[in-house]
């Protein structure tokens, strides 16, 4: 009864729908932006997110998420151009509905997708995560070192084909993340006499400079036009259809689910894998590819999934498995609020608010993607000139809030730059985030664990949850090398193959 | 050389300037084992020698691998442009304190449009001064935050 009670607290007592509903738009019109995806269009907001109370700030950036995923749909059926990576397997089909003049119906039917993916993967997070993060309380400093490394060996399957890339890029977050205060003997490291840099450089600036910053910058020049159609309205489902859709709804949630809790999971690998399998269990088969309605369903219910069980693992241990849950992280942490179950214990009111605001944002997003879509085409139809301009000052001013600081202006713009190098040389940007963001919870809890054990490092080996941390980490890591030396292998075999035919074609 | 051994060699470069960097760490009477400059040390290392791997690989690879990503491709072409586009948010970080938020968004408004290709017509400056009002309008009105005002027009209000 006091949960109940909480409940309407929260819907009555505090600003959660209005703080759920301006999330909500927010991602669903980011999301519809090509090029902008979940994680930027949340970067842009976390600067705001700063001086609101904790949980609605926690509860607005799991709102935007939620919308980005649905609005990522759009200029993928509409424009054939995904608004989200995790949306361009919605491509496949949903642009042939459109093709078909059923554009309006493969709205809708990704909407319904999304709002059963979204509820299936809140009621995996309620149900999940408490329980787990309960694993957290019998961490000693060991432990959460072993939980820095795995979350840090996440990079081996972010590497996006070079793990040696993506090394670096670790690397160079965490020489990011000693920046500032030694968390031990309180000396200053890379600071230069700038009293800026005492307190290390945000997590926020590092993730809207390569993100957002990044974004805007290779967009600059682009003369890609996407105009979409002003008449498109969206039409539901009927339930006849719901009930078509349903075998292909399962297929998303259960690997919605999996790849949630899978670090180095996401959206895009679980859309693929829906489609690939809804196709496989389909009783049409052969409608996909040429405007399947079940091809539009499946991806956008696994994508919609994972957007709230992504957040298991997050919120559980502190380990983001995609970009958007970095963001997160990084929400969190700008609130001093550290994952797992103190963060339950000490501070209920974020869990409720994240929890009633992602439910509200879910049923509101029927009601609010229908009313939205106008103004989704409208912006996404305004000219990129004018666009580019009023996204760049909205980031500009968005950072001046986190300290009112010109010197975090300038950080953001250096770290734009890292990222567009980076982007030119092939080096991935999640693993620097993760370095970012772990590296002081990896460098404090390693040497007060030696503190503690009085240098002896066998302390690491006599801890048994910082053994089968390291043991779990030293597997996925392996996993992902050998998955990438067989890929490598395979695309080698299939270039000589090509080329051996096209030599034989003369 | 492909882009693995510039990478490499800009790494190594990166690490050297970090490891030289670690020089000016003081230290602490609170010093454990590790100490401040144990990880940046470590770091430094295991960069040097991903950028060394890196340039080695590169070696092995010749120029054809590294460039097959569309992606990169277009980024090279583009770096020109995109640096300029960078260097308008250094000249609005630059003359913020001077002229103030609502002048400095205005003028960045109007510049990225202009720079991106937007017709020379009233509606630049006219989106660019509606832009910089709506800024101002939530940021400054509505979150309360600070915007600077500008040394220039302090006088003024």
């Amino acid at each position: 009864m006091t949960m109940f009670w909480d409940i309407v607290h929260l819907l009555t007592g505090t600003p959660l729908i209005p703080v759920a509903i301006m999330g909500l738009v927010w991602g669903i019109l980011g999301g519809a932006l090509p090029g902008i995806s979940a994680s930027i269009t949340m970067a842009l907001v976390l600067p705001f997110t700063y001086t609101m109370d904790p949980a609605m700030a926690i509860a607005l950036l799991a709102c935007v998420y939620i919308g980005a995923e649905y609005g990522g749909s759009i200029p993928a059926i509409l424009i054939r151009t995904p608004g989200t990576n995790s949306s361009a397997a919605t491509v496949i089909d949903g642009y042939e509905l459109n093709r078909q003049g059923r554009a309006g119906e493969a709205l809708g039917i990704s909407l319904m997708s999304g709002v059963v993916g979204s509820l299936f993967g809140l009621a995996m997070l309620v149900l999940l995560t408490e329980p787990l993060s309960w694993l957290a309380l019998a961490f000693t400093p060991p432990s959460y070192f072993g939980l820095g490394i795995l979350g840090l060996s996440v990079i081996a399957s972010m590497t996006g084909g070079s793990l040696l890339k993506g090394l670096a890029a670790a690397v160079i977050g965490l020489m990011i993340a000693t920046v500032g205060t030694d968390p031990i003997s309180g000396v200053t490291r890379f600071t230069f006499d700038v009293p800026d840099l005492l307190n290390g450089v945000e997590p926020v600036l590092v993730m809207v400079g390569l993100f957002a910053m990044t974004e805007l910058m290779s967009q600059s020049g682009s003369t890609n036009v996407t105009e979409l159609k002003e008449s498109v309205r969206v039409r539901l489902p009927s339930l006849a259809m719901m009930n078509r859709l349903r075998r292909s709804q399962t297929i998303g949630c259960i690997l919605g689910l999996f790849e949630g809790l899978t670090p180095g999971g996401g959206g895009s690998i679980a859309a693929f894998m829906s489609y690939n399998e809804a196709r496989r269990w389909s009783k049409t088969p052969e409608k996909f590819g040429k405007g399947s309605e079940e091809g539009v369903a499946a991806p956008e219910t696994a994508n919609n999934t994972v957007a709230s069980t992504a957040l298991i693992p997050l919120l559980s241990f502190g380990i983001p498995s995609s970009n958007s849950t970095a963001v997160l992280l990084g929400g969190l942490l700008m609130h001093g609020l550290l994952p797992g179950p103190r963060l339950f214990e000490q501070n209920p009111q974020v869990i409720d608010s994240l929890y009633v605001g992602s439910f509200v944002a879910i049923i509101a997003q029927v009601g609010v993607g229908m009313l939205l879509l106008p103004a989704a085409v409208w912006l996404v139809n305004r000219p990129r000139p004018y666009r580019a301009g009023f996204i760049f000052a909205l980031i500009l001013s968005g950072i001046y809030t986190l300290n009112n600081a010109t010197f975090d202006l300038g950080i953001a713009l250096a770290l734009g730059l890292v990222g567009y190098l980076m982007r030119m040389f092939g080096f991935p940007f999640l693993p620097m985030i993760l370095g970012v963001v772990l590296g002081h919870m990896v460098e404090s809890s390693y040497r007060r664990s030696l503190v503690l054990s009085g240098g002896d490092m066998m302390v690491f080996l006599q801890d048994p949850i910082c053994v089968g941390l390291l043991l779990a980490s030293t597997c996925f890591v392996v996993y992902s090398l050998t998955r990438e030396v067989r890929d490598a292998r395979k695309a080698r075999l299939e270039k000589a193959e090509k080329a051996k035919l096209q030599e034989a074609h003369g | 050389m492909n882009k693995d051994g510039w990478s490499g060699l800009v790494l190594l470069a990166l690490a050297g300037g970090y490891y030289f960097a670690t020089g000016s760490i003081a230290n602490s009477t609170l010093e454990d084992e590790v100490g401040a400059i144990g990880l940046p040390h470590a770091l430094a290392v295991v960069l040097a020698l991903i950028g060394v791997a890196l340039f080695l690989r590169s070696l092995r690879t010749g120029r054809t691998a590294a460039t097959d990503g569309r992606d990169e491709q277009e980024t090279d072409v583009r770096l020109p442009r995109a640096l300029g586009f960078l260097a308008l948010g250094v000249v609005y970080v630059l003359i913020l304190p001077y002229v103030g938020y609502l002048v400095s968004v205005a003028l960045l408004i109007g510049a990225v449009a202009f720079y991106e290709g937007a017709p020379r017509r009233w509606t630049i400056p006219a989106a660019a001064i509606g832009g910089a009002v709506l800024y101002w309008a939530i940021f400054v009105k509505l979150l309360g935050v600070n915007q600077p005002v500008g040394t220039l027009f302090e006088g003024l209000l």
